[in-house]
């Protein structure tokens, strides 16, 4: 059995969707890999290999995901790996999009878990938004590649050394790899990172506009948390797709999730639901967020956010 | 400018899904349809960069006869052409339904002009494989990227922006290209009375799709498990402040 995992690197870390497929992995045995575009520093080498990463075949930050996918295809060529997974993140999906064309193979996505049986790979993955899951069985032969939902796996090390690198043979493919980077730039955030704050506040549409729902930053200031959104919110502008939780959005698992004007709809749920305890305030008692929160408060989030950040700050 | 925008015919978002018995399909009898939402803005999109560039417009679908309805939906509100490759109903798996869009996209260039640009929706809101786009895109041997959140095409070039997680991404590809659209980049205008009655009239060009199995076998269908907790209601308005803030010392976060 040979799995390989895909990761992208940033600021000398391996993606967090890595470590936790590795950590899958290791329940099919067998040897275990990783493609790792970025850096290639020597911190996030050691973190796909304390994972069980044996293996890692690299290529350059700035390789296009065109280029990744034709070298990845040599590799699983060449290698024969029997399941490659991916995670949600914007190359890991071109990457593997393009690589199961190369390879003329299916890709099952949105997965929640991954069985083996006697050679036969099956998934179960989240459809329609996230409201129906299906069962599905690779049939056409290896590798089974799959694109994982973060956070389903927990990641945890096994306590292996640094793998071993080999430099990634990055072909040129023309005109479908005309693809040019004008510019990349971050977007600076105070206070914690949101897909790692113990603490989440969130807001949706309930919130009214751009100004009222900066009200949210004052409490997650207040409880040393990362403030978040809906999709409703974030297509509305009030704040950068960064702070999107959700299907096509981040996952979330604080120890508390602070929902204020959310009503929960599916695609929100599904980034959030795992939260160790929920909390939400919505005017609506019938609001389907109440129906996964286990705590919550009828009211309207324009008097009962203020109050709550007075409680806070009374008690000091 | 020629571009075309491949939709796909989903149950509406956020309809309640009834998996039926034998737990092989979902129970489409009470169910509505809508085209899925990152593919609206992509026909959005298609329409205002001919209002700017000038060329026109076609919408294709994959699916079955019923899908005559989301083309003339997408027509209404601008696109001047549509195409329907029909199915047999079944659901189609996303090698099979690229390798149908790709012939036809060659089929239909080959009885008119190339397409400029090709838009796809990022994901569809059933399946969401993202790959049907990418796929059709390597067949034609066309650079593609995808959760595109602005496009502005110029001098045989399109500028292509995405979001990421911590910012955002601008692109440059050669026409033609192909761009998986993501929601958000535009607000869809809404069909007026005139462009229904209008849609109503133009015609649609029906072609039979070819299946070829993509290596995948569905198993079964089911409900996720259930997520429903007991809700302990702290309260009403802010007077429940203080009870949430007493909860937050029991649970540690304070």
């Amino acid at each position: 059995m040979k799995t390989w995992v895909f990761s992208t690197e940033s600021d000398g870390e391996a993606a967090g969707s890595a470590l936790e497929a590795l950590t899958k992995a290791r329940d099919f045995g067998g040897e275990l890999g990783a493609v790792l575009v970025g850096e290639g520093s020597e911190a996030a080498l050691a973190q796909l290999g304390a994972h069980g990463a044996t293996t890692v075949l690299h290529a350059a930050d700035n390789t296009s995901s065109g280029v990744i996918a034709a070298g990845v295809a040599a590799a699983v060529e060449a290698e024969q790996p029997d399941l490659l997974i991916f995670g949600m993140g914007n190359l890991d999906r071109d990457v593997a999009g393009r690589l199961s064309a190369r390879l003329g193979k299916p890709i099952l996505a949105n997965a929640v878990d991954i069985t083996e049986d006697g050679g036969t790979w099956r998934v179960a993955s989240e459809i329609l938004g996230g409201s129906t899951m299906v069962v599905t069985e690779f049939a056409g032969g290896s590798p089974a590649i799959v694109i994982t939902r973060p956070k389903v796996f927990a990641a945890e090390p096994s306590g292996g050394g640094t793998p071993t690198v080999t430099a990634m043979d990055t072909p040129d493919i023309g005109h479908a790899d005309a693809v040019e980077v004008l510019s990349q730039h971050a977007e600076t955030s105070e206070g914690p990172d949101l897909e790692a704050a113990a603490i989440v506040v969130s807001g949706g549409r309930g919130m009214g506009d751009e100004a009222r729902f900066g009200a949210l930053n004052e409490l997650a200031g207040i409880l040393g948390g990362a403030v978040g959104a809906t999709r409703a919110v974030v297509d509305a502008g009030w704040v950068p797709y960064s702070l999107q939780v959700g299907q096509t959005g981040k996952t979330v698992k604080p120890d508390l999730y602070v929902a204020c004007g959310i009503s929960g709809a599916m695609q929100h749920l599904v980034g959030m639901k795992d939260s160790t305890t929920i909390i939400s305030i919505n005017k609506d008692p019938e609001a389907p967020i109440f129906g996964i929160s286990d705590l919550g408060i009828v009211g309207d989030v324009h008097t009962v956010v203020p109050a709550l950040v007075e409680a806070l700050k009374a008690r000091g | 400018m020629r571009i075309l925008t491949c939709v796909k015919r989903v149950p509406s978002p956020g309809a309640k899904i009834v998996v039926t018995e034998d737990g092989k399909a979902v129970d489409t009898n009470m169910l509505g349809f809508a085209v899925s939402p990152h593919e609206e803005c992509a026909a959005e999109e298609a329409i205002q960069l001919v209002e700017q560039h000038g060329g026109s417009s076609t919408v294709m679908t994959l699916g079955p006869a019923e899908a005559e309805e989301q083309l003339r939906t997408i027509m209404s509100v601008g696109v001047d052409e549509a195409v329907l490759l029909t199915t047999d109903g079944s659901d189609w798996d996303p090698m099979a339904t690229a390798r149908a869009l790709t012939a036809a996209v060659r089929e239909l260039e080959a009885a008119g002009e190339p397409f400029d640009l090709i838009l796809f929706g990022n994901e569809s809101a059933d399946s969401g494989g993202y790959q049907v786009g990418v796929r059709v895109a390597r067949a034609l041997g066309r650079p593609i990227v995808s959760g595109i959140k602005g496009v502005e095409i110029a001098d045989g070039e399109v500028t292509a922006r995405r979001d990421t997680p911590t910012g955002a991404e601008v692109y440059r590809l050669p026409l033609p290209a192909v761009l998986a659209i993501k929601e958000g980049i535009n607000l869809p205008r809404y069909p007026t009375l005139k462009g229904r009655l209008g849609a109503k009239k133009k015609e649609v060009t029906v072609m039979e799709a070819s299946r070829e199995p993509g290596g995948q076998a569905m198993l079964t269908l089911l409900a996720p498990p259930s997520q429903e907790t007991p809700t302990e209601i702290l309260g009403d308005g802010a007077a429940a402040a203080s009870a949430v803030v007493d909860v937050l010392e029991r649970i540690g976060v304070l």
